[in-house]
């Protein structure tokens, strides 16, 4: 009789069958356990998107990612101290201005992927220059997302200004327009427009594209090579916006508030109309669905005959690390994002559009992304990029010291009370980067560099038209 | 023969120092840790002063004295600087009296003094950082409490941009400052007043001083050792206001509440490209600028006290 305790007991045999099964399942060859594949580190500043990204990353069952999504301001600081003690994430962002890109490629940040990128497709291709994403002739990264895109869409709320006699469908048009919604829309606790004044990078970049937009050439003239911030478009742009502030229709909290805080405040009607990006669409319809309803967006808001937003080629998204021992299956990893179908996901999640804009009209998204991305095919255009040319500049951009007060905070500056007349204030914003160009140009050529202003020359620019690749050649 | 045998007998410095190794054992760890975290990152601050180095490199260049000489003739510094003496020299004087105000009412053993001086203490406890975006809000020009109250007393008759004017940041931040650090000097000079004994009041009653001359002749003079020290203090925490102005104003609009602290943020972690070599010489600078005030102000003090001494 068996004792009734063993019933339920399992005996020794069992144990060690179960093991020697257990230990020969581990053996197996091809056998992907997920704690079995090698972790790799991946830094980057694209919260919106981040979930895009790791859905990705699930199909590739040969890694683990370890992501960290950062604020782009800690990045740098973060990436600096990786990079001098030895511990660089794999792939990594740099939310940077090309200067710093070609700073950090010079001091051995990148690896070139081993294997290659797919990138066969022909608007991938032109997306690809030396210093921008090639260095040396290898092709080290890409660009995920579209050059074609500017900050500065004018973002309102459809009946504030029906209220002020415009059509809502098309929103307002030009400086008189805006003014007329603002005076409109100034009662009762609320405001005309809202103005992020203490992001001063963003302002700066509001500037350069209404500026643009009203028919300056950029923050550079192709034509000349001389910088052009104290040119009337710039300087008349500031004072219509410095018009809103005398009206008394700029909200007055503008000056304590960044981007994120001044959508929020506008979206809660504090103020009427908002100048912001394509990923203001996605930011609302995530978290402000209600207010998205009662939003429209006038793409351009400053129509001139010749105005353009211009904005230069993209230096790449994802860098490889040099470090990184895990190099093949990062490059595997980036192939994930070269595909049709990741674009079309890229613009469902409505932030920066992708490299490919056919995409987003394939895609499930919101009426104001698409009407804002379809418009910048009439209203942005590419610009040259010294760098292709002479890849010396690279290293000038990177010797080139940052000018105080930067053009955002001079924009800062004017609504502050700092200043009367912001004329004689660009003008020497403008002077001081042109010595601060030649100071730069100098210290390069001493090293054995050959560059000359006459590389930010570019007699063939029309501003009406892309400087593709084709015209470098000339 | 006496001087041989006490020469013999004189331990030498091995001897020493294993007879007292347990003294140095339990000094290790707080040597170790002063070593590393206060003395090297000085040592280090003053040779990445003379570097030209943006960090992004494992090292940089050595440019000598480039980077003081820079420093001298940039505007933005000296703005920075000057910014800096301001705060001090408003803020400095307003925290102290004030609280020595605070502290004479509250010792004057008033009903709900308990409960008054818990209010004064409770910002200091706060989190600086968290202050400055709360205050943010309590500022705000367009629905701010303080605006709103102003508004509602018709004291004001439009709202007053406190953080987003130029002229008027910087002192906005001083108010901040001042009412979140009050309460600590408070509680110095309330400890510093228990110090004086009552008798000495009496006597002054008996003579037939009144309320204000009690002060002036007996608790002033009685304060001066306190007061020096408690100004000493106040003065090194008006120089380390990084985390208020920067969640508060970020040293805007304009730079006009721009101080040292915040600039040598921005040029070493918040540029494009960073300039450690060159916050570091600024930091360098302005930190022996306030070791020599303070050298000075000891100075003053000392002479201030001897000549009270022989009068």
């Amino acid at each position: 009789m068996n004792n009734p305790m063993d019933r339920g007991a399992v005996s020794r045999r069992t144990v060690l069958a179960g093991m020697a099964a257990a230990a020969a399942a581990g053996t197996l060859p091809g056998r992907s356990l997920a704690q079995d594949a090698p972790t790799l580190q991946w830094w980057d500043h694209f919260q919106p998107i981040a979930p895009l990204f790791e859905e990705e990353w699930k199909t590739d069952t040969a890694v683990t990612v370890k992501h960290q999504v950062m604020n782009p301001s800690d990045m740098m600081q973060s990436l600096q101290l990786a990079f001098r003690s030895q511990q660089m994430p794999d792939v990594f962002s740099v939310p940077a201005p090309l200067a710093v890109v070609d700073q950090v490629a010079g001091a051995g940040w990148f690896g070139p992927p081993e294997g290659g990128f797919t990138l066969d497709k022909p608007f991938q291709k032109e997306a690809l220059f030396e210093g921008l994403t090639n260095f040396g002739g290898k092709v080290y990264s890409f660009p995920l997302f579209t050059f074609r895109w500017h900050s500065t869409s004018l973002w309102y709320d459809k009946a504030k200004v029906e209220r002020a006699g415009i059509d809502p469908a098309k929103g307002p048009q030009g400086w008189d327009d805006i003014r007329k919604v603002a005076k409109s829309a100034t009662t009762g606790g609320a405001y005309g427009l809202l103005l992020p004044l203490q992001f001063t990078d963003r302002m700066q970049a509001h500037l350069n594209d209404l500026a643009q937009m009203a028919g300056a050439a950029g923050p550079i003239d192709w034509k000349t090579g001389k910088y052009d911030y104290a040119s009337e478009h710039y300087v008349e742009t500031l004072k219509m916006l410095l018009s809103l502030q005398k009206d008394g229709t700029l909200h007055p909290a503008s000056s304590s508030m960044d981007a994120r805080q001044g959508r929020i405040r506008w979206a809660a009607g504090e103020a009427a109309m908002f100048f912001d990006g394509p990923w203001n669409s996605g930011v609302m319809a995530g978290g402000m669905k209600d207010a998205l309803a009662k939003t429209w967006v006038t793409p351009t808001p400053i129509t001139s005959d010749n105005g353009h937003v211009h904005a230069g080629p993209l230096p790449g998204t994802f860098w490889i690390s040099a470090q990184s021992k895990l190099n093949k299956q990062a490059t595997e990893l980036l192939n994930l994002f070269t595909t049709d179908e990741f674009y079309i996901k890229l613009a469902e999640r409505m932030d920066q559009p992708p490299l490919s804009l056919d995409a987003v009209a394939q895609a499930n998204v919101d009426p104001t992304y698409k009407a804002v991305i379809a418009s910048y095919k009439d209203s942005v255009r590419l610009a040259p990029e010294p760098v292709i040319r002479n890849p010396d500049i690279g290293k000038v951009y990177a010797e080139m010291r940052t000018i105080d007060p930067s053009l955002g905070a001079i924009i800062q500056g004017a609504f502050s009370g700092a200043f009367d007349d912001p004329g004689p204030v660009l003008q020497q914003y403008s002077d001081q980067m042109s010595a601060e160009r030649d100071r730069a140009i100098g210290v390069i050529n001493s090293k054995g560099g050959k560059v000359s202003v006459d590389d930010w020359v570019f007699d063939n620019w029309s501003p009406d038209k892309d400087f593709t690749p084709d015209l470098y050649k000339r | 023969m006496t001087a041989a045998v006490a020469a013999k007998r004189q331990p030498t410095f091995a001897q020493r120092l294993w007879g007292d190794r347990w003294v140095y054992l339990f000094m290790l760890p707080t040597v170790l840790l002063v070593a590393t975290y206060t003395l090297w990152p000085m040592l280090a601050s003053i040779w990445f002063s003379l570097l030209d180095w943006s960090g992004f490199e494992q090292s940089g260049s050595f440019i000598g004295l480039g980077n003081y000489a820079e420093l001298l003739h940039n505007r933005l510094f000296w703005n920075a600087f000057a910014n800096t003496l301001i705060f001090m020299v408003v803020a400095v004087p307003i925290r102290v009296g004030l609280a020595l105000f605070l502290a004479l009412v509250l010792n004057a053993g008033l009903p709900f003094s308990r409960a008054f001086r818990t209010a004064i203490f409770l910002p200091v406890v706060t989190t600086a950082a968290i202050l400055g975006v709360v205050m943010r809000f309590v500022l705000d020009p367009a629905s701010g409490p303080l605006n709103e109250a102003l508004l509602g007393l018709h004291l004001i008759d439009q709202p007053i941009n406190f953080l987003g004017r130029a002229g008027l940041a910087l002192y906005s931040a001083i108010g901040v400052w001042v009412w979140k650090w009050t309460g600590i000097t408070v509680i110095y000079w309330t400890a510093a007043l228990q110090t004086i004994p009552a008798d000495l009041y009496d006597a002054a009653r008996i003579d037939g001083a009144d309320r204000w001359q009690r002060f002036v002749h007996v608790t002033l003079p009685l304060l001066t050792p306190f007061t020096i020290i408690i100004t000493l203090i106040t003065v090194v925490e008006a120089t380390n206001v990084f985390d208020l102005m920067l969640t508060l104003t970020n040293g805007g609009p304009f730079y006009s509440s721009e101080v040292i602290d915040i600039f040598v943020y921005r040029n070493a972690f918040a540029a494009n490209v960073p300039r450690l070599g060159y916050a570091s010489a600024a930091a360098l600078f302005f930190g022996v600028c306030v070791m020599v005030l303070a050298a000075l102000q000891m100075a003053i003090v000392a002479r201030m006290r001897r000549r009270t001494v022989e009068q």
